[in-house]
């Protein structure tokens, strides 16, 4: 199925919601969705991956507490939506740092979104290193080197982030072809699901038009 | 000093604190920036172009159409498809699943086998899909009152009554004009750039402006397939009194909430214009002239204005009564002399109803088309501008912006029952914004974020522990629920319209405010809620067709004429 930007943001968005993230953070996961999609990448089947396997899991597990310098989870697993907001709410520290390593954590494409917020008159670049897998960003976009399956990882044990002075040139990446398979598009719409409330008696009759006239 | 000495030299825009609340926002009209009267301005300086490539209905109304408008560099067609739907299959409600006629507003002129496509796909709206060669999605249902009994009339050769035409008002109702990427339709931001689409909303007022044409012509086809030599079709003047129905309930009234920076750009275009006209040193004979007969055209359209709805006619009335006022004022008031517009705009702040004051915004910027018409041009977001938080701000800073903008909000007790009554949702039913009652209904944890002022005063609370020198970064990542209001706060921090300054969640929120503010930027007109949740409009009533784009002006066209015929 081809969705258009906005249904990916928009569906990944009430899925991460659905998942247990609070809606500021499932409004990280849906734009993280919808820039992966646009550099090529299957943004919605990333963050489906991502909500399966954080599915039941306490947020404060996911989230970066400091250990030395290296970025890691209580649980073990970071997310990199939580992650991510994290590192983009800390950019002008990790900028004057210039480096940062992050510890186990899932589906680590999803950094490359967040890693946008280092960007500045200063830094041209933002190099992200896992496994056989290197991601630069620079404010055209996203460039990776490496297989497919190391690049769209399910998690990694450690992630190298390293802010660049100098400039990178990059072709603007070929448009995606914005296809959600039709296993990503259940897996998303039974998380989004959980944001709907059942309906009721009292809510049938409370809609916008409900019991009145509108045949006229 | 009295505001009548005042110098005009630095007029500001109003405070947003004035102008953010639901009552003053839900008494707004369409004005020269709204963006059916944009679009209509461009179809004309640009020479845009109208022919109807395809018409092929039967007898019974049932086929498709192509109604296409060339611009400068582009063509766009709306492809219309007929339906004979039976009575009972008919509703307003946005979830409905049939419909007497189904649009989409194809990129360009569609191929046959693109019409094959649409035609398996659009009849079907939210259960079908599109492409993005199709730029918005849409449906209507005819007026039972007036659809069959205007094509009576024609097909006997007579024309419709006046009066019956004006009780109702429009042909056709539209239930939803998608566009955006619904439905798979072409993202915004993919045709943004396009000069035509500058500014919002432009290609679902096309479909719209391109739909009433359709509607227009299907009811002549139908009286002339019944009547034969008999049928006449409508005369002119007449015909420009339809313009399109719409019924719009709770699915759009999140929209200015979940767009902050669009809605301040709406807001402060008009602010602006606003200003701009109060700051003038002196108006000339003739704008002063154009002005008053504005006003007196005000008068008409007001006149034309029904409501049953017991709040609206209560502020009709009041309206009717500053049309005076403002007449009586005029009468002695010199609109030559040093700063008018402002003196007059401090008189009407005393002596005028919002409705009043509101109305006088939209006709003060009448004669100023030079002056004002070009912040259209300003009045396009994009909302990825103020999502990034900025971590590095101090706690110290966001209580001060916390204060600044949700003040009114911080004040409330929000451990009162009133304050918190309605909890926005949305039903698993109709995968439609709901509104319910947080006591009596299970629906509390599926709350979206709706309702900034609660939130704001949540995060005021949070963040008493914080010293003020504390980059929020942290607090975030303790507090992930605060994510979103803190990110609100920012972006309100730089754009000052962007937040409503009112409880969208009290016991007294009236949706029908939300809808007639984004509404009235629409153009829209003759606001009649059918209740507290849900209103109906007209669009494009007494506009040109575009047929006559080119040969009758567009300016002024929301205002009947004074001599009583259309704009």
């Amino acid at each position: 199925m081809i969705w258009s930007l906005n249904e990916i943001e928009a569906t990944c968005r009430k899925a991460a919601r659905g998942a247990g993230f609070s809606w500021g953070l499932a409004e990280e996961a849906g734009k993280a969705a919808r820039w992966l999609t646009e550099q090529g990448h299957p943004g919605a089947n990333l963050i489906a991956r991502l909500l399966i396997r954080h599915d039941g899991i306490a947020m404060s597990q996911l989230a970066p507490v400091r250990t030395e310098g290296v970025w890691a989870a209580p649980g073990g697993m970071l997310c990199p939506i939580i992650a991510g907001t994290a590192l983009s709410d800390r950019a002008a520290l990790v900028v004057n740092v210039g480096e940062l390593t992050i510890g186990q954590i899932a589906v680590p494409l999803v950094l490359c979104y967040f890693a946008r917020a280092l960007l500045g008159p200063d830094i041209q670049s933002v190099n992200l290193s896992w496994d056989r897998a290197q991601a630069t960003v620079t404010e055209i976009g996203l460039h990776v080197t490496g297989a497919p399956a190391a690049v769209h990882a399910e998690s990694t044990q450690t992630v190298s982030i390293k802010a660049n002075l100098a400039a990178f040139a990059m072709q603007i990446p070929p448009p995606s072809d914005r296809s959600v398979s039709a296993k990503t598009v259940v897996q998303l719409q039974a998380f989004a699901q959980r944001t709907y409330a059942p309906a009721t008696d009292l809510s049938r009759s409370a809609g916008a038009g409900a019991g009145e006239t509108d045949n006229d | 000093m009295l505001p009548s000495d005042q110098t005009v030299a630095a007029i500001t825009p109003r405070d947003p604190a004035i102008v953010m609340r639901l009552a003053r926002m839900g008494s707004f009209h369409q004005c020269r920036l709204s963006f059916m009267r944009v679009l209509l301005r461009r179809l004309e300086s640009e020479h845009w172009a109208f022919d109807r490539p395809a018409f092929q209905t039967d007898a019974r109304g049932v086929g498709h159409a192509v109604y296409r408008m060339t611009g400068p560099d582009r063509a766009y067609s709306l492809v219309a498809f007929a339906h004979d739907l039976p009575p009972d299959q008919r509703s307003d409600r946005v979830i409905a699943t049939a419909w007497d006629a189904t649009f989409t507003l194809f990129d360009g002129t569609p191929t046959d086998a693109d019409i094959a496509r649409l035609s398996q796909n659009v009849p079907k709206q939210e259960a079908g899909r599109v492409t993005a060669t199709e730029i918005t999605v849409s449906r209507a249902n005819r007026s039972v009152r007036l659809f069959d009994h205007v094509i009576q009339c024609l097909s006997q050769g007579n024309q419709p009554d006046m009066t019956d035409v004006d009780a109702v008002g429009y042909l056709m109702r539209t239930t939803a004009v998608y566009g955006s990427g619904k439905l798979g339709a072409v993202d915004r931001e993919s045709i943004a750039e396009r000069p035509e689409f500058a500014a919002p909303f432009q290609a679902e007022m096309l479909t719209v402006f391109l739909i009433r044409a359709f509607v227009l012509d299907l009811v002549e086809h139908l009286a002339k397939a019944s009547g034969g030599d008999r049928a006449v079709p409508l005369d002119p003047s007449l015909r420009r009194r339809f313009g399109i129905g719409n019924s719009t309930g709770l699915g759009m009234a999140p929209f200015l909430l979940n767009h902050p920076i669009l809605l301040n750009n709406w807001i402060a275009a008009r602010e602006e214009a606003l200003a701009r006209i109060r700051s003038l040193p002196a108006a000339s004979e003739p704008e002063a002239a154009a002005f008053r007969k504005y006003l007196a055209r005000a008068q008409l359209h007001v006149a034309g204005w029904h409501t049953d709805h017991p709040a609206q006619t209560a502020k009709l009335k009041a309206l009717n009564t500053d049309l005076a006022k403002l007449t009586a004022h005029l009468a002695q008031a010199n609109l030559t002399a040093q700063n008018p517009w402002n003196r007059l705009w401090f008189w009407a702040e005393q002596a005028l109803s919002l409705e009043g004051q509101e109305l006088l915004v939209s006709l003060l910027m009448e004669p100023y088309g030079p002056l004002v018409d070009g912040l259209s041009s300003c009045m396009s977001a994009d909302e990825d501008r103020g999502f990034r938080i900025d971590g590095a701000m101090t706690a110290g800073s966001l209580r001060g912006l916390l204060r600044d903008i949700y003040g009114w909000a911080l004040d409330i007790d929000w451990t009162s029952p009133d304050a918190q009554e309605n909890v926005w949702y949305v039903s698993e039913e109709k995968l439609e914004p709901r509104l319910g009652k947080r006591q009596q209904e299970p629906v509390e944890a599926y709350e979206q974020p709706l309702c900034p002022g609660r939130d704001a005063a949540r995060l005021f609370r949070d963040l008493a522990g914080e010293p003020d020198a504390a980059p929020i970064a942290d607090f975030l990542l303790r507090h992930p629920q605060h994510r979103h209001i803190a990110r609100r706060a920012q972006i309100a921090a730089r754009y000052p319209y962007a937040e409503i300054r009112d409880n969208t969640i009290a016991a007294d929120l009236l949706p029908i405010d939300l809808l007639r503010a984004k509404l009235s930027f629409f153009g829209a007109c003759h606001f009649d809620p059918r209740s507290n949740r849900w209103v109906r409009i007209n669009m494009f009533r007494n506009a040109p067709f575009p047929h006559e784009i080119g040969t009758r002006p567009v300016a002024g066209w929301t205002y009947p004429d004074l001599d009583g015929t259309t704009g």
